[in-house]
């Protein structure tokens, strides 16, 4: 098939009723950026890409395409529950049209281009350097000198363009960062002559911010002291049909941010240092893992029976096996079975799934590791926690302890703060809520009467856990292990060494979230049992989290496994802490979003 | 890599008798409710089980128990799984009732086995140091020399060695309560000093020895668990247990995919995470899982491919991206098919599918040489024990290079290629139709629906998949098997994307990333055609990508491999069951949902063929 030379008329109707995209609008951006450049006739760059694209010839078709639109069908329902959201919002149907025409406008170079033998989708492009290389090598160039005996070959998107007659300033904006692009017409038509001739009215014409190009050239540093290739030949290499959106608007309107991320990465360069900082950080973790003896293992995500944690899981089906499987809720069960197997350190880093409501703290799928060292109980485990987090400062935050966190400075220096979840629960209650004396009654009243419902706890355990989590998690600001938890509460925790009625296990907590979650796992397969069974009941008695009897599990705790550390991290939420982000859908490239309204019939903007 | 190693496991040589204690009924020891309830359970099956084998091998057992009554350590060797079962319960209850703890919170342990070994391998014949350290493992084999001398090999992290416990030596004051309860399979601790025996054996000679957690099963033997590689799959701890071989497999996965992190993050790739969760699946042809969200109630599919949102991230300025996880596809279980896989994807601005040949070669060669020594490797398609159907397959680059439609019309008999179509005719019914004929004409057979696509790739899979032993580059794919390629800059019909096959077998994917919304809309929409036509792997389109295609995406190469099979060649596996640790496997029949008791009847099983 030849690229096929793409007609606005040819078009299939439906895909018309997409393209009123109105709150990317370049009406109010172009009166801003109007300002923002003092105004001078014809040089801003929204003048420019307006006067251009309303051009007189194009009018015509486009007048065309807006009445064939007019009869479009509704568009098709949103694909990926991440609908456009500008479809369902109220916007004048003025600025709608707008974005209509700019589009159309855009189209028409494509046809344009590909008419003058110019392919607006280029295969390959040689970079020879990023932007931030750029900076780098040449931040030594005085200003006004040219430094014609490099050769630099650099690609990215028009971000801005400024046009003054002879001469042109666009902004390039790679992966790493931007320059700016020195476009002088005679320069570029003598190097581009056997090429496409008048070089530099075809880039005035076809070229837009939003599009991807690539140039050539040399460098220079302009009077004003701003570096700059100065560009010998370009190529057009990507031609953009949207207008960029304009910053402030992304800014503002956070649930777009997420729905739409590309153009969230594209406007806001800090968005790509968290995910780069993501990266880092579990890189981090794998190396410190894998130099201190451990293995990473991939366990399976679909599961036969839920297990390994407490919540509802996803349920799937299986065509073949017509069999219904699970997502995993935990790596745990898993894990564990290999500690059996003889591998003693085993961690694995991945997606886990929970069928519950979505937060500003949760997403369905979520990333964590869970770690198992053989011969290790949780002190052990408390103190790999601490040398991990300070590897990870080390190697994504220059090695400082202490780290900024919304409004307070979180100081991961250890040790870190131990305190017993009773203890600390008497301390802020008045009451010790292991005592004898207290019944199941008196202990929901007392719940109550500290705000917290706990009307479906099974045992004063459960209440006891309940307030804490509601009265006590938001005073844990610094990092905190919360140590030895009610057996009730933890199913897969060995039994306190030295108090009675306990579990050997901690939780982390940080800027009043849990972070992690360790136990010196429970291996002897009576108790075990036991403490299944008690599961099973509670599932029978209407628990949605609880878990079954799992009995492959528990043949292979009677094969005999070592005593053993567990340690489980919210990978996320780590992330959350370190790059600042408030939401865990900050460090989530494409969170899971509520679907936006079904699609009024869109028809209604292009009826006007 | 002890890859070809056999498995020698030396069994309990003692005849002699510690204690006297009957055998295979119930004992009177408290248990809770519900174990007793289950061990009940487990008795009335194993019961049944007997009635229903009147085998002489029974009638062996019995005679074999007589003529050594009396003789407790002989007698467990002849017990049944489910009598070994109680047995061993009742041992661990009675040494909790002696105060000791069967399944204490923690060991000291001060090194590894390997690490031990290194120490210590210097020390000469008959010498012992006097500085202790503190070892543990799991118990291979127990050898007993009167009740004062006990000698036992442990393995740990994949090694052994020996524990000689001397009574003489011990300082803990429970040599014999200790010893006369450890048997095979049991998790042990040992503190003790490090020394060579007079045989020549690197032991260590504890001063103290801990049961740290009791095997309460009969341990099969490797040949037994050879005999059924269900048993294997389901229970790969005991697998990982008694074959030797099965570990080094998984390490050699996690350095494969640790090189290949380590490649790409050293060519400044950024690993990211995308949703495996989605409104619509997409990314390859292939049929989904379906689950439901119940907050939001809206059903979602799981990712058959992160290929969608990984060009998005593209679009958002980073160049260069990959993603190495699982993806899932709702498909029959086989050799080379499991319903969740491991994939890595990897997207570069400004680089085209050549690039990525380039790429790739310097990939697989420089893991292949790294992670086995060699370039050229030895692969057992029927399995490694079909020794004398070995192929030699050779990563030294360059790999060879062939196009998809001029290999396919090469491979026809003479007389057909004339009616092979021309890359241009693809399209239409009349090429179609011709393609159905040669597929007759061969003896192809290619169930409905019959679309071209799907024609090519059965005569393709037919013809040339075979010839492909050493890495291939299959290039230039027609577009109608490739909505997401690029149209080819020189040849019309085609796309810019190559396959690599190896000993057969798709490897990587790639291509030049189609990047003209336009054109992908047009693809969606033939592929929804198809798809309507019946075709349940056609793959559905997408409009959230096809509006983020209009931001522009640079001009950018994708690449896509298959984890599970780079590691079946590495480990020279034919069968992708023995490269995922838990792998999918069919519900087993006449489960009443007791599953450790049929586990426990098949351990028998095995026992009573043996």
């Amino acid at each position: 098939m030849r690229p096929r030379l793409l007609f606005l008329s040819s078009l299939p109707q439906r895909y018309w009723g997409r393209f009123t995209n109105p709150s990317f609008c370049l009406h109010e951006a172009s009166v801003r950026s109007l300002r923002r450049h003092g105004g001078k006739q014809g040089h801003s760059p929204s003048l420019e890409l307006l006067a251009s694209d309303a051009a007189p010839e194009h009018s015509a078709k486009v007048q065309a395409a807006t009445a064939s639109s007019a009869a479009a069908s509704p568009a098709p329902k949103n694909a990926r529950g991440r609908q456009n959201p500008n479809i369902a919002s109220p916007e004048s149907g003025a600025t709608a049209n707008n974005l209509r025409v700019l589009r159309s406008a855009r189209l028409e170079k494509v046809h344009a281009m590909r008419q003058a033998g110019v392919e607006p989708y280029a295969y390959r492009f040689e970079v020879s350097h990023s932007t931030q290389d750029l900076h780098q090598l040449f931040g030594d160039v005085e200003p006004g000198t040219i430094r014609d005996d490099v050769h630099v070959s650099i690609a990215g998107r028009i971000m801005n363009r400024r046009i003054f007659g002879k001469l042109a300033f666009f902004t390039l904006q790679d992966s790493s960062g931007t320059i700016q692009l020195y476009l002088d017409k005679q320069r570029i038509t003598e190097h581009m002559q056997n090429r496409i001739p008048e070089s530099f009215s075809r880039l005035k014409q076809w070229i837009d911010a939003g599009d991807i190009i690539g140039v050539t050239g040399s460098i220079r540093r302009t009077e004003k002291g701003e570096l700059s290739v100065y560009v010998k030949e370009w190529t057009m290499l990507t031609k953009s049909l949207r207008p960029l959106p304009d910053k402030w608007h992304g800014l503002t309107d956070i649930e777009k941010r997420y729905r739409q991320r590309h153009m969230d990465l594209i406007v806001n360069p800090a968005v790509r240092d968290v995910f780069r900082k993501r990266a880092q950080i579990t890189a981090a973790i794998r190396r410190f893992l894998d130099t201190h003896g451990f293995l990473e293992i991939e366990t399976p995500a679909l599961h036969q029976q839920a297990g390994g944690a407490e919540a509802r899981p996803f349920v799937t089906h299986h065509n073949a096996l017509d069999m219904d499987l699970y997502l995993r809720i935990a790596t745990e069960l898993h894990l564990k079975r290999l500690v059996v197997g003889g591998f003693d350190r085993v961690y694995e880093m991945g997606r886990i799934f929970r069928n519950e409501g979505i937060s500003t703290r949760h997403n369905p799928e979520f990333t964590s590791i869970e770690i198992y060292q053989a011969y290790a109980d949780y002190g052990d485990m408390m103190r790999l926690m601490e040398d991990l987090v300070v590897q990870v400062l080390r190697d994504v935050h220059q090695g400082v302890l202490q780290v900024r966190y919304q409004d307070t400075e979180l100081d991961f220096s250890p040790p870190w703060r131990r305190v017993s979840l009773f203890q600390m629960l008497q301390e802020r209650t008045g009451m010790d809520w292991r005592s004898t004396a207290l019944s199941l009654e008196e202990a929901r009243a007392l719940a109550h009467k500290h705000g917290c419902p706990a009307g479906d706890a099974r045992s004063i355990a459960e209440v006891a856990v309940a307030v804490f989590e509601s009265l006590c998690e938001s005073d844990l600001v610094q990092p905190t292990f919360v140590v030895d938890h009610p057996r009730e509460t933890s199913p897969l925790a060995k039994p306190h060494r030295s108090e009675s009625g306990l579990v050997e296990r901690f939780e982390v907590y940080c800027a009043g979230r849990e972070l992690a979650n360790a136990f010196s796992e429970l291996t002897d397969p009576v108790d075990q049992r036991e403490r299944f069974v008690e599961q099973s009941a509670r599932k029978a008695a209407g628990d949605l989290e609880a878990c079954d009897v799992d009995e492959s599990f528990l043949a292979a705790l009677e094969t005999g496994m070592p005593p053993t550390g567990g340690l489980g991290i919210g990978i996320d939420r780590l992330v959350m802490l370190l790059t600042n982000a408030p939401s865990i859908r900050d460090v989530i490239a494409f969170p899971l979003l509520r679907p936006t309204l079904e699609y009024p019939n869109d028809g209604s903007d292009d009826a006007e | 890599m002890e890859l070809s190693s056999g498995n020698t496991i030396e069994t309990v040589t003692s005849d002699q008798d510690l204690r006297n204690e009957t055998v295979g009924s119930d004992d009177g020891s408290v248990l809770s409710k519900n174990e007793l309830k289950r061990r009940m359970k487990a008795q009335r099956l194993a019961a049944e089980r007997e009635l229903r084998q009147s085998s002489r091998v029974q009638q062996h057992q019995a005679a074999a128990r007589d003529a050594s009554s009396g003789n407790q350590e002989a007698d467990e060797e002849l017990m049944t799984s489910q009598q070994y079962f109680s047995h061993r319960c009742r041992v661990v209850e009675h040494f909790r009732s002696s105060g000791e703890d069967p399944y204490p919170h923690k060991f000291y342990v001060t090194c590894s086995v390997p690490q031990f070994i290194a120490k210590y391998s210097y020390l000469g014949v008959g010498e012992r140091l006097d500085g202790e350290e503190a070892l543990a493992g799991r118990i291979r084999s127990r050898r007993l020399s009167g009740s004062r001398l006990f000698f036992y090999d442990i393995f740990a992290d994949g090694t052994k060695v020996q524990v000689m416990a001397d009574a003489r030596l011990d300082t803990a004051g429970n040599f014999a309560t200790v010893h006369s309860a450890l048997r095979r399979g049991d998790i042990i601790g040992v503190r003790g000093y490090p020394g060579r025996t007079k045989t020549g054996e690197l032991s260590i000679f504890p001063v103290e020895t801990r049961l740290l957690s009791p095997c309460l099963h009969m341990l099969p033997k490797p040949h037994q668990m050879l005999s059924d590689p269900e048993t294997r799959y389901r229970q790969r701890y005991l697998d990982l247990i008694v074959n030797r071989e099965v570990r080094p497999i998984f390490e050699l996965r996690a350095n494969v995919i640790r090189f290949i992190r380590k490649f790409l993050d050293e060519r400044g790739f950024l690993e990211v995470e995308t949703p495996i969760m989605n409104a619509v699946a997409g990314g390859a042809n292939a049929r989904p899982f379906v689950t439901f969200h119940n907050e939001l109630g809206v059903n979602m599919y799981l990712r058959v491919a992160p290929e969608l949102y990984l060009k998005e991230l593209v679009i958002g300025g980073l160049d260069r991206v990959y993603e190495l996880g699982r993806n899932f596809r709702n498909e029959g279980i086989d050799m080379t098919h499991n319903p969740e896989f491991t994939a890595c994807e990897f997207y570069a601005a400004y680089l085209d599918y050549k690039d990525l040949m380039d790429l790739t070669e310097a990939m697989l060669s420089l893991l292949v040489k790294e992670l086995t020594g060699h370039l050229k490797i030895k692969y057992h398609p029927e399995g490694r024990h079909a020794l004398e159907n070995e192929v030699e397959i050779d990563f030294t680059p360059p790999f060879k290079r062939i196009s998809v439609m001029d290999a396919l019309r090469e491979a026809l008999p003479s007389e057909l290629r004339p009616l092979f179509p021309e890359s241009e005719q693809l399209g239409t019914d009349e090429s179609r139709f011709r393609l159905e004929t040669i597929c007759e004409r061969v003896g192809v057979v290619c169930p409905p629906p019959v679309t071209e696509a799907r024609l090519l790739d059965k005569l393709f899979g037919a013809l040339v998949e075979p010839k492909c032993v050493s890495p291939t580059f299959v290039c230039d794919h027609p577009e109608i098997m490739s909505p997401l390629a690029k149209w080819h800059r020189n040849r019309p019909g085609l796309t810019e994307r190559f396959e690599l096959f190896v000993n057969g077998r798709e490897l990587c994917n790639a291509y030049t990333e189609l990047n003209d919304p336009f054109v992908q809309r047009e693809r969606f929409l033939s592929s929804q055609r198809d798809a309507d036509k019946g075709d349940a792997e056609a793959m559905a389109k997408d409009e959230d990508f096809c509006t983020a295609l209009e931001y522009a995406l640079p001009p950018t190469a994708g690449w896509g491999i298959g984890i599970d099979r780079l590691v079946m060649l590495l480990a020279d596996q034919n069968n992708i069951k023995e490269v995922v640790l838990f792998p999918a496997l069919r519900p087993r029949p006449n489960s009443d949902g007791d599953e450790a008791a049929e586990l426990r009847d098949r351990v028998q099983d095995l026992k009573v063929k043996e």
